[in-house]
């Protein structure tokens, strides 16, 4: 197990930035950023003698893809020099990309003269100022072949032909050509400087208007989740009241039964009680009535009782004074 | 005290010497053939992408594939560091784009032609296996394999699975780095994006940097010497910084 520090700040050199934005775009904005990238980095490199194996490779790619032919193929064969290792590899990139300029002498250019390198210059600043239509007109019409003619070793061989004076001629033209080369290739620099910070600017305000938009649409969703909360609690409380509504008249609709079935219950009960006190009055009168006979057969029965008693006394008062009278008879 | 002395002017070279074996050991096929110039294929990703249902998923998925161009960006940084020759990722790109046959196929045929035609001595071929997170970390597994051109055999191979770990608040809430936040302002992407490629970046870093030295091989004032030798281990980025390195028991 062991502790280390990071240490990523020590490789430097590769513009990494753009390559991951160019290979995330793949636009020719991006592209022509990482050309730019690549030239700066190039130039540090060079100017710490800290070079980067491959960054010419790579800046003569990106080149070759943005159409500077001229310049990506000198690149390649820089590259080459300042990594002999890598010579298979970039003959067959360069196959593929500038298979045309297999043996182009436009790249020795670099080398031999440095004339060489003006023209080729000016090649890329007419093939850069294509869009302008006297520059196209003037690199279609002659096929770029007034460029190829001032390649090194045609240059050498006509410079043993040329008299002092055309000589002076063609020096003086070809100052004056890579001057306007120079001041072209400053222009395009600054020109994919400002691109550089119109594309960024261009990202920046496109994000903006993104989160903007992104803000906009959450605020609508939100508003609109709002809404459908507001119809979803308005559903629930119509849904409440309908229930309670229910709820009472299923709560009055027990109640008037009960009602009902109350009265119902009070008229039972009053009949019953009507009925019990028909009963009664009935039972009474019956009573009443046989009270009544037995007290007028009592009576009967104690008149006849009374009457017999009386007729007995009678008699017997009868047989009494008989029994007297013949008392008295006999006495006599 | 003389013997001590001696002990102690010694001990530099005994260290250096212990060091040099264990690399001889561990890199003994990279001893036999000394690569000097590499190639780098484009990696095979092996990792899963989320079905896009939602914008998160379309988020994960551009994260996770920035972080594997970012992969193949910076794994040439080390490298050349150490002293090779390693082609850039345009023209890295351009070469690949001449090539007919797949990675897959690289990887197990023969390649003799790499050595005779374009002069490579070995490739390197990285492999995405898969990408995990929690709330505060961040993993991935890279498979690292270094193939000759000349033999055909593995001069070296590694499988790691890296972990960032990222610092928490109180609520245990992950707590975005300074240092992804500036990569994030930097390359103008968000901070998950910024996450996962920081953790490829170091991850290459660590892997790649202590490779026996090439014969382009700067002079390094401090020796970063870290035994990341073993097959299969796991590396921990901690949030100060430090990377912790296990050597992983489960070999697949």
């Amino acid at each position: 197990m062991a502790f280390v520090t990071g240490c990523s700040g020590q490789y430097k050199g590769m513009p990494r930035e753009e390559v991951l934005a160019y290979q995330t775009h793949a636009t020719y904005g991006e592209l022509h950023a990482l050309a730019v990238a690549y030239a700066e980095s190039i130039n540090a490199a060079v100017k710490e003698d800290t070079l980067h194996p491959g960054m010419y490779a790579d800046y003569g790619v990106t080149l070759a893809l943005m159409g500077r032919r001229g310049t990506a193929c000198r690149m390649f064969n820089a590259e080459v020099r300042a990594f002999p290792e890598s010579r298979g590899m970039v003959r067959r990139i360069k196959q593929h990309l500038l298979s045309d300029m297999m043996d182009d002498t436009l790249a020795q250019l670099h080398d031999t003269a440095n004339i060489g390198q003006l023209m080729g210059w000016a090649y890329d600043s007419l093939t850069a100022l294509r869009p302008l239509p006297w520059v196209a007109s003037i690199v279609d019409s002659s096929d770029t072949a007034w460029i190829r003619r001032q390649t090194p070793v045609d240059s050498v061989q006509r410079e043993i032909r040329l008299t002092a004076n055309q000589k002076r001629e063609l020096l003086e033209e070809q100052q004056s050509a890579a001057a306007r080369a120079r001041q072209a290739y400053a222009d395009s620099v600054a020109a994919a400087k400002q691109a550089k910070m119109d594309a960024r600017k261009q990202a920046k305000v496109e994000k903006e208007k993104a989160k903007k938009q992104k803000e906009k649409d959450k605020a609508k969703a939100d508003k609109e989740k709002k809404q459908l909360e507001k119809q979803k609690q308005k559903e629930k409380e119509k849904q409440l009241a309908e229930k309670k509504k229910e709820q009472e008249r299923l709560a009055a609709e027990k109640k008037r039964q009960k009602e009902q079935e109350a009265i119902a219950k009070q008229k039972q009960r009053e009949q019953e009680a009507a009925e019990k006190k028909a009963q009664r009055e009935q039972e009474a009168a019956e009573k009443k009535a046989q009270r009544e006979q037995e007290a007028a057969e009592k009576k009967a029965q104690r008149e006849q009782e009374a009457a017999e008693r009386k007729a007995q006394r009678e008699q017997e008062a009868a047989e009494r004074k008989a029994q007297r009278e013949q008392a008295k008879g006999g006495v006599e | 005290m003389k013997s001590r002395g001696v002990l102690l002017l010694l001990l530099p070279f005994l260290m250096a010497g212990c060091k040099g074996e264990k690399r001889m050991t561990q890199y003994g096929e990279m001893y036999r053939e000394r690569p000097a110039i590499l190639y780098i294929a484009p990696v095979v990703d092996k990792s899963e992408r989320r079905a896009v249902r939602s914008i998160e998923d379309s988020v994960y998925n551009a994260a996770v594939n920035a972080a594997v161009k970012q992969l193949y960006l910076t794994a040439s940084n080390p490298l050349v560091f150490n002293g090779y020759y390693v082609l850039g990722p345009m023209a890295s790109a351009q070469l690949a784009a001449t090539e007919n046959r797949t990675v897959k196929q690289l990887r197990n045929e023969n390649i003799n032609d790499y050595y005779d035609d374009l002069g490579i001595d070995a490739v390197l071929f990285l492999t995405v296996n898969s990408w995990s997170s929690t709330h505060n970390s961040w993993t991935v597994e890279v498979e690292y394999t270094l193939r000759s051109t000349r033999t055909g055999s593995e001069v070296m191979h590694s499988v790691v699975k890296a972990t960032k770990l990222l610092p928490t608040d109180f609520k245990g809430r992950p707590l975005p780095l300074g240092e992804d936040r500036a990569f994030a302002e930097k390359y103008g992407c968000d901070l998950e994006t910024a996450q996962r490629c920081r953790l490829v970046e170091t991850l290459n870093l660590f892997v790649l940097k202590d490779l026996p030295a090439g014969n382009r091989a700067r002079p390094v004032s401090i020796e970063r010497y870290v035994p990341t030798h073993a097959e299969y281990y796991n590396l921990q980025i901690n949030p100060d910084g430090s990377v912790m390195i296990v050597p992983d028991d489960e070999e697949q």
